[in-house]
C-alpha cells in the first residue's frame, strides 16, 4: 500500500472513530449493562464466596459434605454487611419457601458459637437436600431465571424448565398483546397508506403536494403533541364525542380513550408516514407507461390494477410494514398516555419494572426479547431493501 | 526555454489484482499535443489522473523536465486540469471559480481581477462573470473549465475527455478552439478521449492504448495508414482484413498470397515481418469500382448490399472481392445488389500487419 | 368511472382530515380561558401561555430543554459530521458495517436503551446530570445527522474536489472552500432534526434524568398523565408552529442548494 493511501485510510478511521467510541460508550454498552442485568445474580457469590468454592465437590444428589456445611457456616460468620444478608435471604427465600425463619435461627447460632456446628441440630430442614440446593444455586453468578420468567416459566427443584402457574405472570400474554397491537396497527396503516399512495402517486401539481405535505407535516411534528392531540379529541368530552352527539347519532359518549380502540387509533395516525412513504418512493419508481402498456395489451382497468400496479407495489407494502411493525412494538408513550391498564405493551412493562420496582433483572429480560425481536425484524428489512431484484 | 518533457518510465498501476497499466514508457515533449485514445477500461484515463496527482503509480517513475513528481500531490503540481462534465465550482460563481487557483497561489487582489478578466475574453464570457455555473449552457461552463485551467498559466494542460458531453457542432467548434489555444500560447496538452476522429484533428501524437499497454503511437497521419496491429488498423476508422502469406517482400514491389489462390499486391514493408501469416488492411475509401481503370490489384466481384449514406454510398461485396467493404462516390448511387462490378485499389493503399 | 373518482375523492379528503384535522383541532385550545381541554372555549385567553413561561415548572423545562438541545445539537453535529465525511472515504474498510451501526440507534426501542442507560449511569455517575442527558439525546439523534450529512456529501461531485486540487488548493482549503460549504445545507438541517429530536425526546429523559434535568417533553409527558391542563395546548401549539418555521427553513434551504447544483 502506498504512503498516500495509508494516509487517507488512517484520516477516514480517525473522522469515523470519534462517533465509533461515544456510540460504544453510551449505546452498546448500556444495552450490554442491560443484557448483562438479565442473566446477573450476584447476591450469593457475594455473600457466600467459601460456600461457592466448596460447593465444587458436591454431586447434588447425596448428603452434603462437611466442608460444605462448615464453609457456608463461615461465610454466615463473615457477612457484616445486614443489607447483603436481607438480600441473600430474600434471594434464598424466593427459591425455596421457608429460608427466612432458617436462616435467622442459623446466623444467630452461628455468631453466638464458635468452631464447627452442627446445623442439623439447629434446624431439621438442613438434613433436607433442597436446601442445600437452593443455597448452592444462589451462589452461581449467572440465572436464567428472569430470562425463563420473562416467558412465564421457570426451574423446579429439580432444575427442569417448567410453565409458571397461571396466576403468577401475565408476561406471555402481554408479549402476544403487544404483538397483536402491533399487528392491528400494521395492517390499518396499510389499508390506509397503499391508497393513499396510489392517490398520491396519480395525482399532480397542488393536489399531490397537498397529500404529501399532509403525511410530513404529522412526521415532523412532536409525538407528544400528536399524542396530546388526540387525547383531547378522544376524551370523554371530547371533539368526536360532541360531534357526534350533537348530530344525534349518539345518545351518550361512546368510550374512546383508555382502551385498545384510541391506542390503535392514535398509534395509526403516529406511524402511518412510515407506511406511506415508502411505498410512494416505490410507486414513483414504477414507469408510467405500464398501465397504458397493460391497456394496449387488452387488459380492463382493474385487471391491469391487480396484475401490473399491485404486484410492483407490493415491495413498498412489505417494506413499509416491517417499518410499522418494528416500531409499534417498542411503543411506550402513546399507550402509556392514551391505553387503559390492559392496553399495555412490552415497553410499559419494562418501564414499570425498571422505574416502578427497580427489578432490573426482569426489566432487562424483557428488554433483551424486544430488543432481539426488534432487531431480527431490522435484518430482514435492511436485507429487502438491499436486494433490489428481490420480492 | 528549459525543455520541460513530461516523461514516464516502466510505470505499473494495479487496482488490487488488475493491473490497468502495464509498464508504460511515454515521453511527451514540451509543447506538443498528445491524444491518449482507447477503449474505455484501456488505461488512459488512470494514466491522465497519476499524471494530475489523484492517483500514484504501483511501480516506476513520472518526472517533468529534471523533476521527479510521482510522489507530489497533486496540489503542488501545477497543470491545470479540465474535468470530464467540467467539475465547477457550483457555489461560486464564474468569476470566482476562474479566480480560485490565483487565489490559491497568493496573487495580489488587483492582479486576480485583471487577469480574470482577460482570460474570460479569451474564452469569450467576459459577459457571465457574474452567473452560477447551474445558469450557464453546458458550452459555456466547458469554457470556464478552460479558463479555470488556464488562468494561472501552467505549462501542462491535462484533457480528461472534455467535451464528451458536448452536442456534435459545439464539439467541433470546441476542438478547434482548443487546437488554436495550443497553438497560441505553446501549451503542451495531454488530451484522452474516446473519440477517434477527435484525438485524430486535434493532435501531434497520438498514443493508442488497448488493455494497459500503448499498441501504437505517433502522428495521426502513421496511425491511420500505417497501423501496427489489428486492434489499431480497427479501432481507428474502419478497415477491411484479409489475412494470406508473404509471398515476395522486395524494394520493388511485395506480393501477398491468399489462401483461395489469388494474390494481393501491397505496398512492401520495411520492418521486420515475424511471420509469414500476414494480414492485409485496406481502407473502404481507397478502393474504386470503376470498370476499365488499370490498377495493381483489380477483381470482378458482384455488390450483396448497396446503402446511401447521403455523402456516400456503402457496398458490401461478395466473396470474390473477400466480402470488401466500399465507401463509393454518390455519384455512383445508381449501384444496386447483383450488380456485377471491377473492384480495383493501388499497391499503396494496402498496408500489412501482422497476423 | 365517475363512481371511482368520487370514490378517490371521498378517501382522499378523509384521510387528509385523519391526518391534520388533530393537529388544528388542539391549536384553538391554547387560548382558552378555561381549565378544562374542551370546545367549546368559553373565552380567549392568553393565560395558558402565561403559564408556560411564569409557572416555574413549566419555565425550568423549557430552560432545561434549551441547554440540553443546544447540547445535543453540537455533540451530534460534530460528531455525526466527522463520521459522515470519514464514511464518504474510500479507504475506510467496511463501510457497510460502520453504517449500519450509526443507525441502529433508530431501530432499538427507547425503552430498551432507557432501561441499558439508567443501569450503566448509575455505575459510572452519570445519572441526573445535563451531562447524561445530553449524550443519550445524541445517541438517537446522531443517526439523522449521519444520514442528512451522507446525503449531501453523496451529491458533491468528487472531480469538483479534485479540480480544487488540481487548481492549487490544499486538502485542508479544499475542504474550507468546496466540501464544507456544498455539504453546508446537509449540516444544518442534521443540526435542525437533531435539535427537533432532542427537544421530543421522553422515555430516554424519563430513566436518566433526574427532576433538575427535567425536560419540556417530559414535563408535557407527566401533565397529560396526571393532570392535563390546557397548558399542553399552549406547548403544543408552540411546537406546531415551530415546526411549520423550520420545514419552511429547510424547504428554502433544500431550494438554494439545489438550484447551486449544476444541471449536467
Amino acid at each position: 500500500m502506498s504512503e498516500a493511501a495509508a494516509r487517507t485510510r488512517l484520516g477516514a478511521l480517525a473522522l469515523v472513530a470519534p462517533l465509533v467510541l461515544f456510540l460504544a460508550l453510551f449505546f452498546a454498552w448500556p444495552l450490554v449493562s442491560m443484557l448483562k442485568e438479565s442473566v446477573s445474580d450476584p447476591v450469593g457469590s457475594r455473600a457466600f464466596p467459601l460456600t461457592a468454592e466448596a460447593a465444587a465437590g458436591w454431586d447434588r444428589q447425596s448428603e452434603p459434605p462437611d466442608a460444605l456445611k462448615q464453609a457456608f457456616v463461615e461465610d454466615l460468620r463473615n457477612i457484616d454487611d445486614q443489607q447483603l444478608l436481607g438480600d441473600a435471604v430474600r434471594r434464598l427465600n424466593s427459591a425455596q419457601n421457608g429460608f427466612r425463619t432458617l436462616m435467622g435461627k442459623t446466623v444467630r447460632a452461628a455468631q453466638e458459637q464458635s468452631g464447627p456446628l452442627d446445623l442439623a441440630a439447629i434446624d431439621a430442614k438442613w438434613t433436607d437436600v433442597r436446601f442445600w440446593r437452593a443455597v448452592v444455586d444462589s451462589t452461581n453468578p449467572y440465572t436464567d431465571r428472569n430470562l425463563l420468567a420473562a416467558l412465564d416459566y421457570q426451574r423446579d427443584a429439580t432444575g427442569k424448565v417448567v410453565a409458571l402457574p397461571a396466576d403468577a405472570s401475565a408476561n406471555t400474554a402481554i408479549l402476544i398483546r403487544t404483538l397483536w397491537i402491533g399487528a392491528v396497527v400494521t395492517i390499518a396503516c396499510a389499508l390506509i397508506g397503499l391508497p393513499y399512495a396510489m392517490l398520491a402517486v396519480s395525482l399532480t401539481g397542488w393536489k399531490r403536494q397537498l397529500l404529501l405535505g399532509a403525511v410530513l407535516l404529522p412526521l415532523w411534528t412532536s409525538l407528544l403533541v400528536r399524542t396530546a392531540a388526540w387525547f383531547i379529541l378522544l376524551q370523554e368530552k371530547g371533539l368526536i364525542n360532541d360531534t357526534l352527539i350533537s348530530l344525534g347519532l349518539i345518545s351518550g359518549p361512546l368510550p374512546l380513550i383508555f382502551n385498545r380502540l384510541g391506542v390503535v387509533i392514535a398509534m395509526t395516525h403516529v406511524l402511518l408516514p412510515f407506511m406511506v412513504l415508502p411505498i410512494y418512493s416505490v410507486l414513483l419508481a414504477i414507469p408510467k407507461n405500464l398501465m397504458p402498456a397493460a391497456a394496449s395489451l387488452g387488459a380492463p382497468p382493474w385487471r391491469a390494477f391487480l396484475r401490473v400496479l399491485l404486484p410492483l407495489s407490493l415491495r413498498g407494502v412489505v417494506s413499509g410494514s416491517l417499518l410499522v411493525f418494528m416500531t409499534a412494538i417498542g411503543y411506550y408513550i402513546t399507550p402509556a398516555l392514551i391505553g387503559g391498564a390492559q392496553d399495555q405493551m412490552i415497553s410499559s412493562v419494562i418501564a414499570f419494572y425498571a422505574i416502578g420496582s427497580a427489578n432490573w433483572g426482569m426489566a432487562g429480560a424483557l428488554g433483551a426479547i424486544l430488543l432481539v425481536a426488534t432487531l431480527a425484524l431490522y435484518a430482514v428489512y435492511g436485507r429487502l431493501s438491499s436486494d433490489r431484484g428481490g420480492l | 526555454m528549459v525543455q520541460s518533457n513530461i516523461r514516464f518510465e516502466q510505470v505499473n498501476k494495479s487496482f488490487g489484482t488488475l493491473r490497468v497499466v502495464d509498464d508504460l514508457n511515454l515521453v511527451i515533449e514540451q509543447g506538443e499535443f498528445v491524444s491518449l485514445l482507447g477503449p474505455s477500461g484501456s488505461g488512459k484515463t488512470t494514466i491522465l489522473m497519476m499524471l494530475a496527482g489523484f492517483e500514484a503509480p504501483t511501480s516506476g517513475t513520472i518526472s517533468l523536465g529534471s523533476q521527479r513528481i510521482d510522489q507530489l500531490p497533486p496540489h503542488k503540481r501545477n497543470m491545470g486540469v479540465v474535468f470530464q462534465n467540467y467539475a465547477l465550482f457550483p457555489h461560486m460563481d464564474v468569476a470566482s471559480n476562474v479566480a480560485f487557483p490565483l487565489e490559491m497561489r497568493g496573487t495580489p487582489k488587483a492582479e486576480i481581477g485583471e487577469r480574470v478578466t482577460r482570460v474570460l475574453d479569451m474564452v469569450q464570457l467576459g459577459a457571465l462573470k457574474d452567473r452560477k455555473p447551474s445558469q450557464l449552457s453546458g458550452g459555456q461552463q466547458q469554457r470556464v473549465a478552460l479558463a479555470r485551467a488556464l488562468v494561472f498559466e501552467p505549462s501542462v494542460v491535462l484533457m480528461d475527455e472534455p467535451l464528451g458531453a458536448l452536442d456534435k457542432q459545439l464539439r467541433e467548434q470546441m476542438q478547434l478552439d482548443i487546437r488554436a489555444l495550443h497553438r497560441r500560447l505553446g501549451l503542451t496538452i495531454v488530451f484522452v478521449t474516446h473519440d477517434q476522429s477527435e484525438a485524430l484533428t486535434m493532435s501531434d501524437r497520438i498514443a493508442v492504448f488497448n488493455r494497459g499497454k500503448i499498441e501504437q503511437i505517433g502522428s495521426p497521419r502513421e496511425i491511420y495508414d500505417q497501423p501496427h496491429s489489428r486492434f489499431v488498423a480497427q479501432f481507428i476508422g474502419e478497415t477491411n482484413l484479409v489475412e494470406g502469406t508473404l509471398a515476395e517482400n522486395g524494394k520493388s514491389g511485395a506480393t501477398v498470397a491468399l489462401p483461395g489462390g489469388g494474390q494481393i499486391r501491397v505496398q512492401p514493408s520495411g520492418a521486420q515481418l515475424a511471420s509469414q501469416k500476414i494480414l492485409v488492411s485496406v481502407r473502404p475509401e481507397r478502393i474504386r469500382l470503376d470498370t476499365g481503370n488499370k490498377a495493381d490489384n483489380s477483381y470482378s466481384a458482384t455488390i450483396t448490399d448497396a446503402v446511401y449514406h447521403g455523402d456516400h454510398l456503402r457496398i458490401q461485396l461478395d466473396d470474390d472481392a473477400f466480402g470488401f467493404i466500399v465507401k463509393a462516390d454518390r455519384k455512383q448511387a445508381e449501384l444496386a445488389p447483383g450488380d456485377r462490378v471491377t473492384v480495383s485499389f493501388s499497391a499503396s493503399d494496402c498496408w500489412m500487419l501482422p497476423a | 368511472m365517475r363512481l371511482i373518482d368520487i370514490a378517490r375523492l371521498v378517501f382522499g379528503v378523509l384521510a387528509v382530515v385523519f391526518l391534520i384535522a388533530p393537529l388544528i383541532a388542539i391549536l384553538p385550545l391554547a387560548f382558552t380561558s378555561s381549565v378544562f381541554l374542551t370546545y367549546p372555549i368559553p373565552d380567549y385567553s392568553m393565560r395558558w401561555f402565561r403559564e408556560l413561561f411564569v409557572a416555574d415548572v413549566w419555565r425550568l423545562s423549557i430552560v432545561n430543554s434549551l441547554i440540553v438541545g443546544t447540547g445535543t445539537t453540537i455533540l451530534a453535529g460534530v460528531l455525526g459530521t466527522m463520521a459522515a465525511l470519514g464514511l464518504r472515504n474510500s479507504g475506510l474498510l467496511l463501510p457497510g458495517l460502520f453504517r449500519t451501526a450509526f443507525l441502529l440507534p433508530m431501530v432499538v426501542p427507547a425503552v430498551v436503551l432507557g432501561v441499558g442507560m439508567q443501569v450503566f449511569f448509575v455505575q459510572i455517575g452519570f445519572a441526573n446530570t445535563y451531562a447524561g442527558v445530553i449524550c443519550a439525546h445524541t445517541v438517537v439523534a446522531v443517526p439523522f445527522v449521519v444520514v442528512s450529512v451522507s446525503a449531501s456529501l453523496a451529491g458533491i461531485d468528487r472531480r469538483v474536489e479534485r479540480a480544487a486540487l488540481s487548481l492549487g488548493a490544499s486538502p485542508f482549503t479544499v475542504f474550507r472552500r468546496v466540501t464544507f460549504p456544498l455539504a453546508l445545507p446537509g449540516i444544518l438541517s442534521g443540526a435542525v432534526f437533531a435539535f427537533a429530536t432532542s427537544l421530543d425526546e421522553v422515555v430516554l429523559t424519563l430513566f436518566v434524568a433526574g427532576p433538575n434535568q427535567r425536560t419540556l417533553a417530559r414535563q408535557m409527558f407527566s401533565t397529560i398523565r396526571e393532570n392535563i391542563s390546557p397548558a399542553i395546548a399552549a406547548a403544543a401549539f408552540l411546537f406546531i408552529v415551530g415546526t411549520l418555521l423550520v420545514a419552511l427553513v429547510a424547504l428554502l434551504i433544500r431550494r438554494r442548494a439545489s438550484q447551486a447544483k449544476q444541471p449536467a
